[in-house]
């Protein structure tokens, strides 16, 4: 069990890099996204087109007119067809690179040179004038972003070797765009299961109008590119049943037996028997059947023509289709675009719709179960490759219903200019149009939102992508298998779509998901769950069903009569009639067979499955070995009984033994439910279990599977693991020196965990170590290891314990200064204008830092010359001290001959982080804890080897939490640590009989230590043993980026609020923490009114107020200059002696005048000595004219209370004693 | 109890020191007739308070090495330096000179640049000294010396080390001994602690090596005894830290003797203090 570090082989390997990657189970992580966007490019299943051909042959061609008349042969002028065509993307290579060594260019340089990895997409414009000869021009669509590593990559196919020549991490995985200088992901959304015609109750039905009720049945069809369009099945209370579906986001709802009629030219009877088939005793059906039928009359549509030109009439303004184009064609385009899209021949479509109805009233007569839509029974995945082709199939439609829009302006406000004749007028339409869809495309990765005409058959808009953190390797890693449910449930009130479902047992993670908002919804595949991207061949299979006796007819109506006959003639009493099943190919009918005859079918395709992965395998049939064959056997209140077969793409799959073949197959969740998989041997039952897992780990992510021992711990502590694995400080990448990320975390002191699970080398985390192992004491003491706080070893400390570093890279792009001129005006240097020693110890001439330069708030950064000004500018450095690490020169990504001075540099600063009080640590248990004290190495307690801990954990952590787990590894490291060994800590290998304590206990027994992992201590102040043993062992630990330098706020006094003189919110600003009501509260309670004086008074908006005595305003005394003091004394003494008017009206003119002037003075301070009696301002009440006034101190907020009071001509009058 | 007579370790006939063991890097001795309190003392000041010298100083002239600059300077910090002449230097504190002096300090450089394509490792071995006295560690010929970093072709690391004389109470790095052990009553005579167990003690806890010196339990002894047992990180020899530490706190005890001499005597003035500066920051 115990097994090496392979440090040397590790060493090795980084010294000589080789072609072959040593990690396979990591590169595997990125294929679904990398798989599904080769798709896009390469063969999209054996011998299939790319699907961006499929895509653009659905995008169709488009005619226009321009009703001329001079031209014949056509009813509406001379006809111009066009189309696209051979749609190709280029590698990424770089334009103007004259002096570059190769053209090509590689991801590494767009993270260094905030550019986007993109190569040229083009394609062939088509067209046809009055259907003549076929005109093409090639024509540029931009530059499209390219997803790393994949088949439009130029890193495709590379090795270890020659990645890292390239600036890669050895073992890179890609999977993400780079976009600007960022990586980014495109998540991984669950999507409605396709093709698959699913039952839904659902209360808000009711209310769409009239005759609504809950029950309806919905089908997602997907087209061979990928692109899909639901539509749903409505049951009405009248019995009609309406079909909806949604075209450019617009919802529409049609008659579904005027689909039906439109699909099919069907008398009323036939389509009788298909909806009745064998069910001839089932009333219910057929009143609804009838009623259906019945109520095909109103539309007079009784064959497929009058029905689809019906529809066309509808649809005519909507399709928006060409003139010449009659009603029923516009019908017939519309049934092709809308219904069952997954299908091509009109028969399959109607065998399905039919399909659709029969289970639909199956729902409704409460035969079956409505179908789960959180189960992952029912779910499938957006792929990104599939995701991102959508996007570019819209674009291209929206350039060519763009050129039809330009044509139309241009017929009517200049028809003279449109001459199709003259060869160079299409081409010229064509510069007309927006044919830029690489842009639109990197707008969708840099923003994550979608810009959709169509919607794309998607429940949201926004949140597709997200930045790919290189916070860690486990955080990197997880962007990769992560799944959302999709933004739309995020606001859903109800809880029911997060919970776990038995149904994902093995394709997600039930460990690996955050707490708090998007608990239940960001999930993340199972390490072992692989995803299909191929378009499997499917013919072998229909050949091989038919020949395993699936009837190709429907069973009709005829064929119960006929066994009933034979029944009775027969007089057994109760035997029950055959239950025919319905026999599907994703989402197409192939045939029906009776139920026992389903069993041995499916059960034939399973054995064959398995051998399908053989390569010796023989079969005359080829079988796709990620078939998922869901057989839904005949049940009551279950689900809808059927065969449905699915090998399409985007299905989750994953691999578990088959016990009688004794190899590996491939199951999927669909089919899963219905299997009986034995997880360990003693759940196999005889006969009845077919399959077991192949390890009981393979339920967990890649993540959770790196705790070490979790099945020891209680579960949502292995939760709270995850999310911590995700926010520690370790090694970003091996690559540092060249990613010029906004900012990294960095580990100088990263450790291979001494106790690690086997994953945790199959994954190559020892590449990119994430902790330290730590010498972990159980014990209480000094106190300052209460509340999950833990003692630090200060010598522990200063040997590098935890130091990390964080790198954070600033950008300066001097075409930001520039003001519209095209030669630049600013240029890197330090001009001789700077004299100061102070700058020119920091800055080179050529105004760029030294590498190495310490660098603390205020120096000077960066200097260039402003040629228009005349002037050098000096950029200062913001933030904690630090250096320079690195300094880049960007170039610019269209670099023009003229102008190739340097614009852009990228400064790289290392700011050191060396574990404070008040940093977050935490072990591989959702253990975290905060540094409260480093602590002397000698009043520490140690052991009698001498051992001292770097770690004090208080005990109080465990009985709440039961991280038994975190014992196991104290155990396990403990011994390791003494032999030397690494220690397995895969979970699930222990049990009952054979415990873990044991094995790691005997081995601490071999090494003279204490069975239980206990030592006696000695206290390190007084030498004295300590009263009770200690438990003492080695713990990886982790150190969280949560840390006091970022978080810390304190003030006293500080900026202020103009309007309140409150202090302002903000820790960046030097702002306050906001002591609300509750804090004030319990300080009151508490009695400390000194406290609350100097939090509600003194640090924040103390002010002193004059108030007059006499009347008790606050807003009536002003201050005058004294000089004027005389005389308006003279004037409040004399009021009985009458003035004359003018003198009144002088005295008014200067007190206001004097008014103003106080108000401009900084008024307080001067009135303030006034008071004192010295010369300066006085103060007056305006109201009473006396000046009996006195200063108080107030809150400054008061103050404004009283002139907003007063603006409402309310008056606030303070009582001054 | 007499204050002013507390035996002092050495001049107290009662106290014996046996050595078991004595190699290059380790010792291992009994203390017997001393005081628990005492006898910690000493590993305290073993491990906190023995000075030694190490690098204090870094100045980067180059560095194109793929280390930062503050982790190679931290790295050669941890280097241990032949101490043994460690007494003879000043603390840079009280020296009289400005920054640094031949007194209290030694300077180091170290120059390398990789020329060839192979990696080439710097190591402790490279450090060039300016006083033979004080030298990184080397255990024999054959050692290697201790990894700084590795340089790939053209790369250069070209630095100026001080090194200063210091005790572990300030940093770890002038830490004199790895570990020191320590046991007192192996058979749990005294019940200072309780061994804990969940089925059998005598199958669970195993015995301790020293055991050897105690005879197993039988009626309660009245003598106390301590073992201590040390291991260096080779910059000084173990019977020089346990020597040194013996003088250390024997200075240390008769400053507090003669403190509590002036308390009982206000009149006398304590100048000391401010000759000692530093022993007044000390735990004791």
């Amino acid at each position: 069990m115990d097994y090496d570090f392979r440090t040397l082989d590790r060493q090795n390997r980084a010294i000589n890099p080789t072609d072959s990657f040593e990690y396979p189970a990591l590169q595997k992580l990125g294929a679904p996204h990398i798989d599904s966007f080769n798709r896009i490019w390469e063969e999209s299943g054996r011998n299939r087109p790319p699907l961006i051909d499929l895509a653009v042959k659905d995008l169709g061609k488009y005619t226009i007119f321009d009703r001329k008349e001079e031209f014949t042969g056509f009813e509406h002028g001379n006809k111009l067809t066009y189309w696209i065509e051979d749609v190709q993307l280029n590698r990424p290579t770089a334009i103007g690179k004259e002096n570059a060594k190769s053209l090509l260019v590689y991801p590494a340089e767009c993270r260094e040179g905030i550019s986007t990895y993109k190569g040229k997409l083009t394609c062939k414009f088509c067209w046809q004038i009055n259907d003549k000869e076929v005109h093409t021009e090639l024509r540029s669509l931009g530059s499209l972003p390219i997803m790393v590593k994949s088949n439009r990559c130029n890193l495709y196919g590379m090795g270890p070797a020659d990645l890292i020549k390239h600036h890669e991490e050895a073992e890179e995985f890609g999977g993400y765009f780079v976009v600007n200088g960022g990586e980014k992901v495109v998540r991984m959304l669950i999507a409605p299961k396709r093709n698959h015609v699913s039952a839904i109750k659902r209360p808000s039905y009711a209310n769409r109008g009239p005759g609504f009720t809950m029950f309806a049945t919905q089908i997602r069809c997907v087209r061979e590119d990928q692109t899909s369009c639901t539509s749903t099945l409505h049951y009405l209370n009248t019995g009609n049943l309406m079909f909806r579906f949604a075209w450019y986001k617009q919802e529409y709802l049609v008659p579904a037996i005027l689909v039906l009629k439109a699909l099919c030219d069907s008398s009323d009877k036939e389509i009788f028997e298909n909806l009745v088939q064998t069910d001839i005793n089932d009333t219910f059906l057929k009143d609804q059947v009838e009623l259906l039928l019945r109520s095909l009359k109103s539309y007079n549509a009784n064959n497929k023509y009058q029905a689809l030109k019906y529809l066309g009439s509808k649809f005519r303004v909507v399709m928006n289709l060409s003139e010449d184009v009659t009603d029923a064609q516009v019908g017939e385009h519309l049934i092709k675009k809308v219904v069952m899209v997954h299908l091509d021949s009109w028969k399959d479509k109607f065998n399905m719709l039919i399909f659709m109805i029969r289970k639909l009233y199956s729902l409704v007569a409460n035969e079956i179960q409505p179908d789960n839509p959180d189960s992952m029974q029912n779910q499938e995945l957006y792929l990104p490759g599939f995701l991102y082709l959508g996007i570019i199939k819209e674009k291209l439609n929206d350039i060519l219903a763009g050129v039809r829009g330009v044509l139309n302006i241009e017929l009517r406000l200049r028809p003279a200019s449109v001459n199709f004749a003259n060869a160079d007028f299409f081409p010229k339409l064509l510069k007309k149009v927006n044919t830029d869809v690489g842009q639109k495309a990197q707008y969708f990765l840099a923003t994550g939102n979608l810009v959709s005409k169509t919607g794309l058959d998607m429940q949201q808009t926004s949140g597709f992508c997200v930045v790919a953190e290189k916070l860690n390797f486990m955080r990197y890693l997880s962007h990769f298998q992560c799944v959302h449910r999709g933004s739309f449930f995020a606001e859903l009130k109800t809880t029911a779509v997060r919970k776990l479902l038995p149904e994902s047992w093995g394709f997600m993670c039930p460990v690996h998901t955050p707490d708090g908002a998007p608990c239940g919804l960001l999930n993340h595949l199972a390490h072992k769950c692989e995803v299909t991207t191929f378009t499997e061949r499917t013919n072998d299979l229909e050949r091989a069903l038919s020949d395993f006796g699936v009837s190709l007819g429907i069973p009709s109506p005829q064929l119960a009569i006929d066994e009933m006959k034979k029944n009775n003639s027969k007089d057994s009493k109760i035997k029950s009639r055959t239950q025919y099943l319905s026999v599907q190919i994703d989402g197409k009918i192939v045939g029906f067979c009776s139920d026992k005859q389903s069993r041995m079918i499916a059960n034939t395709l399973r054995t064959m499955r398995c051998k399908a992965n053989n390569p010796r395998n023989q079969s005359s049939y080829y079988i796709p070995p990620t078939l998922e064959i869901g057989l839904v056997p005949k049940m009551n209140g279950g689900q809808y009984p059927g065969l449905y077969l699915f090998s399409n793409p985007a299905r989750f799959t994953r691999p578990v033994k088959n016990i009688a073949e004794n190899s590996i197959e491939y199951v999927s969740p669909f089919e899963q439910i219905y299997l009986e998989i034995a997880c360990l041997n003693e759940d196999i039952r005889p006969g009845v279990t077919q399959y077991q897992e192949i390890l009981p780990t393979h339920i967990l992510s890649s993540v959770a599977n790196l705790t070490p021992f979790c099945d020891f711990n209680q579960s949502p502590r292995n939760m709270y693991q995850c999310q911590m694995a995700k926010q520690t400080m370790g090694t970003p990448a091996q690559s540092l020196h060249h990613r010029a990320d906004n900012k990294l975390y960095w580990l100088q002191t990263g450790q291979t965990p001494i106790v690690r699970p086997v994953l945790h080398d199959s994954f190559g985390v020892d590449g990119y170590p994430n902790g330290t192992n730590a010498v972990v004491a159980v014990l209480s003491y000094t106190g300052y290891d209460m509340e999950d706080a833990m003692i630090l070893n200060k010598s522990a400390h200063e040997r590098g314990f935890g130091y990390g570093s964080i790198y954070k890279t600033e950008v300066f792009d001097l075409t930001d200064e520039k003001s519209g001129t095209s030669e630049p005006t600013c240029h890197f240097m330090l001009g001789t204008d700077v004299q100061s020693d102070s700058v020119r110890e920091k800055l080179d001439l050529d105004g760029l830092p030294f590498v190495g330069t310490p660098l603390v708030e205020g120096d000077p950064i960066i200097a260039f010359f402003d040629s228009v000004r005349q002037k050098t500018i000096i950029k200062k450095y913001k933030g904690e001290p630090g250096y320079v690490d690195t300094v880049r020169l960007v170039g610019s990504e269209s670099l023009s001959a003229t102008s190739s001075e340097l614009q852009t540099v990228q400064i790289t600063y290392r700011i050191p982080r060396s574990p404070v009080i008040g940093d977050k640590f935490s072990s591989r248990h959702g253990q975290k804890g905060v540094c409260s004290m480093k602590y002397p190495a000698i009043d520490l307690p140690f052991t009698e080897s001498g051992m001292q801990p770097d770690v004090i954990i208080n005990p109080h952590a465990f009985p709440s939490r039961m991280t038994i787990g975190m014992f196991v590894e104290s155990l396990a490291g403990k011994s390791g640590a003494l032999f030397g060994m690494a220690q397995d800590a895969t979970p699930f290998q222990f049990d009952e009989t054979n415990t873990a304590v044991d094995f790691f206990g005997e081995q601490l027994r071999a090494a003279g230590y204490n069975y239980y992992g206990n030592e006696p201590m000695y206290s390190g102040v007084t030498g004295k043993e300590m009263k009770a043993d200690i438990y003492i062992g080695l713990v990886y630990y982790q150190r969280l980026r949560h840390m006091v330098n970022d978080k810390y706020q304190v003030r006293t006094v500080g900026p202020v609020d103009p309007l309140t003189h409150q202090p302002i919110k903000g820790r960046k600003r030097g702002g306050g923490i906001r002591l609300g009501e509750m804090e004030r509260d319990s300080l009151l309670a508490h009695g400390t009114s000194y406290i609350l004086q100097d939090r509600l008074m003194n640090c924040s908006d103390y002010s002193k107020a004059y108030v007059c005595r006499a009347c008790g305003s606050m807003l009536a005394p002003i201050s005058l200059p004294s000089t004027n003091l005389v005389y308006l004394d003279s004037d409040n003494e004399g009021d009985e002696s009458p003035r004359n008017k003018s003198e009144l009206e002088k005295t008014r003119n200067a007190e206001r005048e004097l008014l103003t002037a106080a108000a401009t003075n900084a008024a307080l301070s001067t009135a303030n000595s006034s008071l004192g009696g010295k010369v300066g301002m006085d103060i007056l009440c305006k109201n009473c004219k006396k000046s009996d006034i006195t200063l108080v101190a107030i809150p400054y907020v008061l103050k404004y209370l009283a002139t907003e009071l007063a603006s409402m001509n309310i008056k606030l009058n303070l009582l001054v004693k | 109890m007499d204050l002013y007579n507390v035996p002092l370790v050495g001049d107290s006939p009662g106290i014996d020191v046996r050595i078991r063991k004595l190699t290059k890097n380790y010792v291992d001795f009994v203390l017997s007739n001393i005081d628990l309190s005492v006898a910690n003392s000493l590993r305290r000041v073993m491990i906190a308070e023995v000075p030694t010298m190490a690098i204090d100083m870094v100045e980067f002239y180059q560095n194109s090495s793929v280390l930062a600059d503050e982790f190679i300077a931290h790295r050669l910090g941890m280097i241990p330096l032949t101490s043994e002449k460690a007494k003879d230097f000043k603390y840079t504190r009280d020296c009289s000179c400005t920054q640094n002096c031949h007194l209290c300090s030694v300077e180091m450089t170290l120059h390398v640049k990789c020329t060839e394509d192979q990696t080439l490792s710097v190591t402790s071995k490279d450090l060039i000294s300016s006083n033979p006295d004080v030298v990184p560690v080397l255990e024999d010929g054959q050692d290697k010396g201790i990894l700084i970093a590795k340089l790939n072709k053209g790369q250069e690391l070209k630095l100026f080390c001080v090194v200063k004389k210091g005790i572990a109470k300030e940093h770890a790095k002038w830490s004199p001994c790895a570990a020191v052990e320590f046991d007192y009553d192996p058979y749990n005579k005294l019940r200072h602690t309780n061994y804990w167990y969940e089925k059998d003690k005598q199958k669970e806890w195993p015995l301790s090596k020293n055991a050897v010196e105690e005879t197993p339990e039988d009626s309660s002894q009245p003598y106390d005894y301590n073992a201590t047992v040390k291991h260096t990180v080779g910059s000084l020899s173990p019977e020089t830290i346990v020597t040194q530490a013996t003088k250390i706190l024997q200075d240390k005890l008769e400053e507090v003797q003669i403190s509590l001499e002036n308390d009982s005597k206000p009149a006398m003035n304590n100048s000391f203090e401010e000759e000692n500066e530093y022993f007044k920051e000390s735990y004791f």
